[in-house]
């Protein structure tokens, strides 16, 4: 097993994951992190925002940290040998309005990293655009979309049923730009 | 302060919590120690709930200046519905204490006015 010293943001994420799995603990990597892994490191996240998908304890969650060596600073949980913060976020799994229907996995030597899927995670930065007019938000889903496949329609019904047209038919064309990029490169 | 009746502290457990949940639904935002004064909940009551509500994600809050400003989370799944439970909750409260909440002055109030 790699030191926690010298894992990736993924890695850690998938190790992580796995040890709260054998605790019952089922989570989720959603967040900045999913824009690190998607574009190969163009956006560095430096926290790992895993949600649960079922309601634990944050006694049970403090508990199953600690046995691999995380400690609780505040609501974050920290190792000392990682600079990654590690934030247990509350259920439910959901992007805006509605709940995240299907799950990535990604084979690491670490573990299964169970995350966002990139059309997911372009609707998880898009709704920080939409609602707190987060232009780093709005930058993120470029880059996601810049580097792998998105659904840009799904994309586009999921902004709609937010309430969002207006800011969706705005933001259209660098999101179309950034995956023509993609498919050029 | 408004001494509010609490219509859904059976089901949500605590006073304070639909306190600081309808003040949030009135007034939008607000501040731990402005919450308390006007709902007369203690300072760390009302604090507990919300970080309990900024923990399941229900509310956020930003620091303005030395203040944490709290707001509901637009990104809350079921912030529609539960708003609606909220308001329908606020239509059996009694007329005074809905009026204290719905008639609390909003408007800017230029810097060294007299009320």
């Amino acid at each position: 097993m790699k030191a926690i010293a010298v894992m990736s943001e993924a890695e850690l994420a998938a190790y992580v994951q796995q040890h709260l799995l054998k605790r019952g603990i089922r989570v989720v990597l959603s967040g900045g992190t999913c824009v690190t892994i998607f574009s190969k490191s163009a956006y560095v996240s430096g926290d790992l925002d895993l949600v649960a998908e079922v309601y634990a304890r944050p006694k049970e969650v403090a508990a199953a940290l600690a046995e691999i060596g995380f400690e609780r600073k505040g609501r974050v949980y920290k190792h000392p040998e990682s600079g990654l913060l590690v934030d247990i976020m509350s259920p439910p799994l959901a992007v805006g309005g509605e709940p995240v229907k299907q799950v990535w996995e990604l084979q690491l030597p670490t573990g299964t990293l169970r995350m966002l899927s990139p059309t997911d995670c372009v609707k998880d930065r898009l709704a920080n655009y939409y609602y707190f007019n987060d232009r780093q938000g709005l930058e993120q889903a470029c880059l996601v979309v810049a580097f792998v496949e998105v659904d840009l329609a799904e994309v586009g019904r999921w902004s709609v049923q937010e309430g969002q047209e207006a800011k969706f038919a705005d933001i259209r064309q660098r999101l179309c730009e950034a995956e023509s990029a993609r498919r050029h490169r | 302060m408004v001494e509010t009746i609490p219509m859904l502290a059976p089901l949500l457990g605590s006073q304070d919590l639909e306190k600081a949940l309808m003040y949030l639904l009135c007034l939008d935002e607000g501040y731990p120690r402005q919450m308390a004064r006007f709902s007369g909940s203690t300072l760390s009551a009302l604090q507990k709930q919300l970080d309990r509500l900024e923990s399941a994600g229900v509310v956020y809050s930003q620091l303005l200046g030395r203040t944490r400003l709290y707001r509901f989370n637009p990104r809350y799944p079921f912030l529609k519905e539960l708003k609606a439970l909220l308001e329908k909750a606020l239509t059996f409260y009694p007329e005074a204490e809905r009026r204290a909440l719905l008639m609390s002055r909003q408007r800017p109030r230029r810097a060294g006015k007299p009320l």
